[in-house]
């Protein structure tokens, strides 16, 4: 049987008319630009590939149809192109020829469709941050070093001690329950640059914790960790 | 979702303890996926360190970047397996704290 998205994805395809794949994107760059009597097809162009990159992200993401249901998948698809369009176009004077313009448009529908995607399927999953800095905590008790080896114990050490509250709230969630970053970031009202940029420097301060305590050779590189 | 205790496995140690550096934002990488992925389907694909770090410390920049790469390679017709072989080439996968995603279906995250 033909997954549905796939069915959906052709009808958004042959909106584009008859146009081939190499066509579509040809001088679109200048057409949107130019604000000229093509500017508006050149936007419904715009908006076919941007359909056609939300449904790829729909058909990589497995389950998403048992989670969401057809009809919120396809709204979601929907606002996910048209932010994309918009984010296009808002941004078209960055876009400096050293790509496609497809490829260069395409990680705009790409981001704004896995964003939605992943919001949705986790709308009404809660997310306890307080309860999840505090497990690493409850993880370091007298019965849990009974269990695991030397180096889990001083992983769990280190993010017990030498991470803020927020820092381990926040690595707990994104590397250990896979909450998704833009499902933390809509959560905690932050954006992806700053969630991301706390994980960094808790990995850093671990890493920093390790190195000290001697279970790390070598601050910079990844795979000295000592088992 | 609360407090459970868990085992860290092999695999949550690593990404807990891995290294991200040289530092960039997901903004920056955002910025130049689409020139790293162009240069993986052509075939002459370079990574700087910092966007290297980044996609294997961050698994939101890295599943659209593997997901741009395979929506590239289908409008250019490039073969994607050729295209991924790079990719996982490139950022060194035996170091990859995510699963390796398959070529036709994403690994998800299920909540």
């Amino acid at each position: 049987m033909r997954p549905v998205w796939e069915a959906r994805r052709s009808a958004w395809a042959a909106a584009a008319g008859p146009r081939s794949r190499a066509e579509v994107g040809a001088g679109l760059a200048d057409r949107l630009r130019s604000g000229g009597a093509s500017f508006d097809e050149a936007v419904r162009e715009l908006q076919v590939l941007m359909l056609r990159a939300a449904w790829h992200q729909v058909a990589r993401t497995p389950g998403v149809y048992a989670k969401l249901g057809a009809r919120r998948v396809e709204d979601a698809v929907a606002a996910a192109a048209d932010e994309a369009t918009m984010a296009v176009l808002s941004r078209l004077d960055t876009f400096e020829g050293r790509s496609r313009f497809t490829t260069w448009a395409f990680k705009f529908g790409i981001l704004h469709a896995a964003v939605e995607l992943r919001r949705a399927s986790w709308r009404h999953v809660e997310i306890d941050l307080v309860a999840l800095g505090d497990q690493v905590s409850t993880m370091t008790s007298p019965e849990h070093h009974a269990e695991g080896g030397d180096l889990e114990r001083a992983v769990r050490a280190a993010i017990d001690s030498a991470l803020t509250a927020h820092q381990r709230a926040v690595m707990t969630a994104l590397l250990l329950e896979n909450v998704p970053m833009d499902v933390l970031v809509e959560r905690l009202g932050s954006t992806r640059n700053a969630l991301y940029k706390t994980l960094h420097d808790a990995r850093k301060r671990v890493r920093a914790d390790l190195t000290r305590r001697g279970y790390l050779t070598d601050s910079t590189i990844n795979e000295e960790v000592i088992p | 979702m609360t407090g459970r205790h868990r085992q860290l496995t092999p695999e949550a140690i690593r990404r807990l303890t891995m290294s991200t550096e040289p530092w960039m934002s997901c903004d920056d990488c955002f910025d130049e996926i689409d020139r790293y992925v162009e240069s993986v389907l052509a075939g002459n694909s370079h990574i700087s360190p910092r966007l290297r770090a980044h996609l294997i410390g961050c698994s939101a920049c890295f599943e659209e970047a593997w997901s741009l790469l395979l929506l590239a390679a289908d409008e250019q017709r490039t073969k994607r397996r050729q295209a991924l072989t790079r990719m996982r080439d490139d950022l060194d996968c035996a170091g990859l704290p995510w699963p390796d995603p398959p070529i036709n279906g994403a690994r998800r995250r299920t909540p």
